[in-house]
């Protein structure tokens, strides 16, 4: 039974740690009121949960207790001591206690204005209305109970009001107002350098993502001399014969130098965009070829607006078209496909060339296709290859994202 | 006597170009092979033995540079390529003749012209430039061949083609000899040529590729013949004279 309490709180504060390090842990929390706490912990700033994290790994299990123990010492201590000084008619044990429950009180309302600091921030006199009224309240109460039991005169307590206010004032003041600006100043400037610092950095990594993407694209962008030329001679030679194939390879080419540039521009593009891209690509290696390549480009409509990176998909086509068919001797087939798959999408594209054995290494095309989606989706996209048979498989997977 | 040519160029459109400059700007010279891969041009080069040689670089099979490599001093070579800024360096430096895609018949006239005027002369051994072009190249290797699948009986034999001790052409399929046994796998041994390493496997006949470390000795039969005799086989094989080259000391 003790084991499986241990257990069961060993399990929370883990959970508790892994919100606090990572927030899009919260939204994997079974539902409960460990949700919520998850989602609230999910929902402070960078700053809170990083001192959140060093207090919770500082305070845990035993050190936790053993931190309880010490505070209940000194607040067992200065109990007696005030009661010795001040109040000798009051019973030890009630000293003791007293002392104990302002301490834990006091420490609280530290621990709260501690890691809320940034709601005291600016004087909030609603706060302080609430605070002070409360304790008005409280010290009117038990006077008037105080007098009333003792069988005092109505007169007397009025007498003793002003002392009563007096001492409430003053109890607020030392044990909540004092002790919270001071808290709040101190935290606040430390706050304050926090903040700067995380936004400098964040700002650093913003510049250097942008900087990367931008370099990654423009390595992409470069369009392949030996398309050009070779794509050129092939136009010339169609022409030369008066065939109205060179028209055709002529339009394929623009449509493929005109979609390309306007990529390279765009971080993003639609699956339509790129799609046309891809084909018009392959339509121009296609009369190249001749015989050896066959493809087949099937993009379902509901897919067309989804955004993914702009000429990922290009990427594989000419990989596929390079160390598939090109040094294949019979030639092959390229499909390029895309289905949506529990709100991702997938993107295969297939070629029933040579297969693995004929690309070694990876290829800055594939490298340059993995950095940028690591840059755009973090760990959430993915590039796989896959020996199929015959040929070579490769395929994406990236979050669905379509346009406003 | 009529100079005799081989094309070898992967993309039809572009065969068909050079095809026809060709045609026009040296009518007198024959074109008796156009092939579109590597292994075809190096299965032409040893059945016609033409006089020139147009080598696209990249090809399948067999790359325009690995061709080269193999033919030697037996043709005048003449590299086609798109853009291997790498390679036209290295030809410009080594006097290797090559042209651009796509040709310009003003530029496919010089080569002409430059060709023409060697054609009395042996042909210059490309292959040392070609090396060096293939260690500058950005495009890795060729992977090699390692394992071989043969049907024996009703059992796939895998074998190790180190253990090989040499192939031989019979028709489709390609005899594999091993110390103390053979089996015939399901590929013409003109395909197998891309996978094997070159300086390890030495072809000393259009239909036979030996392992060089299971060569015992090559011995003369008259002025133009050898043979070569093995290590862990009692057959003798012979060298056509396309291939004495290797042998000469």
């Amino acid at each position: 039974m003790w084991g499986r309490y241990t257990e069961w709180c060993r399990q929370c504060d883990e959970e508790q740690l892994a919100v606090l390090r990572d927030p899009a842990v919260a939204a994997g929390v079974p539902p409960g009121w460990r949700r919520v706490i998850a989602l609230k912990l999910a929902a402070l700033s960078t700053i809170e949960r990083q001192e959140m994290v060093r207090f919770t790994t500082t305070y845990q299990g035993a050190r936790l207790w053993r931190a309880i123990a010490k505070l209940c010492l000194v607040f067992s201590v200065a109990g007696a001591l005030v009661k010795l000084a001040l109040l000798p008619k009051m019973p030890l044990l009630l000293a003791v206690a007293a002392g104990n429950f302002v301490g834990f009180a006091a420490a609280m309302a530290l621990i709260t204005v501690w890691f809320n600091h940034e709601k005291y921030t600016r004087p909030n006199l609603k706060m302080i209305a609430v605070v002070t009224g409360l304790g008005l309240m409280g010290g009117l109460y038990g006077g008037a109970v105080a007098a009333m039991a003792k069988g005092d005169s109505w007169q007397h307590f009025m007498d003793i009001l002003p002392n009563v206010l007096i001492g409430v004032g003053l109890g607020v003041l030392l044990l909540v107002a004092l002790p919270g600006v001071v808290v709040t100043m101190v935290r606040n400037r430390h706050f304050a350098l926090l903040a700067a610092q995380l936004k400098h950095e964040a700002e650093q990594e913003r510049l250097a993502r942008e900087l990367s993407e931008t370099q990654l694209r423009l390595l992409r962008a470069q369009i392949e001399p030996h398309f050009l030329f070779n794509t050129l001679g092939a136009v010339q030679q169609l022409a030369e014969q008066g065939a109205p194939r060179a028209a055709e390879l002529t339009a394929h080419l623009i449509d493929f130098l005109r979609a390309s540039m306007s990529d390279m521009r765009c971080e993003q593009v639609s699956l339509a965009t790129e799609f046309g891209l891809v084909e018009s690509y392959l339509a121009v290696m296609q009369i190249r070829m001749g015989e050896r390549l066959r493809f087949r480009i099937d993009l379902p409509t509901s897919l067309a607006p989804t955004r993914i990176p702009s000429m990922l998909v290009l990427t594989l086509a000419e990989n596929a078209i390079k160390h598939g068919i090109e040094p294949s001797l019979r030639g092959g087939e390229i499909t390029v496909t895309v289905q949506e798959d529990a709100g991702q999408i997938r993107i295969a594209v297939h070629d029933s060339g040579v297969g693995m054995s004929d690309t070694p290494g990876n290829g800055t095309g594939l490298e340059n296709v993995r950095s940028r989606l690591r840059l755009a989706y973090g760990e959430s996209a993915s590039l796989a290859l896959s020996e199929a048979e015959p040929g070579l498989l490769a395929e994406l997977l990236i979050p669905r994202k379509d346009a406003q | 006597m009529t100079v005799t040519i081989l094309v070898a160029e992967d993309e039809p459109l572009m065969r068909e170009r050079l095809l026809g400059m060709l045609a026009l700007a040296w009518p007198d010279a024959q074109v008796i092979a156009a092939v579109d891969n590597g292994l075809d041009a190096w299965d032409a080069c040893l059945e016609h033995a033409p006089r020139v040689v147009f080598l696209d670089i990249r090809m399948p099979g067999l790359s325009g540079l690995e061709v080269a490599e193999r033919i030697g001093r037996q043709a005048h070579v003449v590299f086609v390529t798109a853009y291997d800024q790498y390679a036209v360096d290295a030809f410009d430096a080594g006097a290797v003749d090559y042209l651009l895609k796509p040709i310009q018949p003003g530029r496919l006239d010089k080569a002409l012209a430059r060709l023409r005027e060697k054609l009395d002369s042996q042909p210059m051994d490309v292959s040392a430039v070609v090396r060096q072009v293939k260690a500058a190249s950005p495009a890795p290797a060729r992977e090699k061949l390692k394992w071989l699948k043969a049907s024996v009986g009703k059992q796939i034999r895998l074998i190790d083609v180190e253990e090989v001790l040499f192939f031989q052409a019979d028709t489709k399929y390609t005899r594999v000899v091993l110390e103390g046994s053979e089996a015939l796998v399901r590929i013409p041994l003109k395909d197998l040529l891309g996978g094997l390493d070159a300086d390890r496997f030495w072809q000393i006949h259009r239909g036979t590729v030996v392992k060089v470390t299971a060569i015992r000795a090559a011995e003369r039969i008259d002025a133009e013949r050898m043979q070569v005799l093995l290590r862990g086989s009692s057959e003798v094989l012979p060298v056509s004279r396309s291939f004495t080259h290797l042998f000469r000391e």
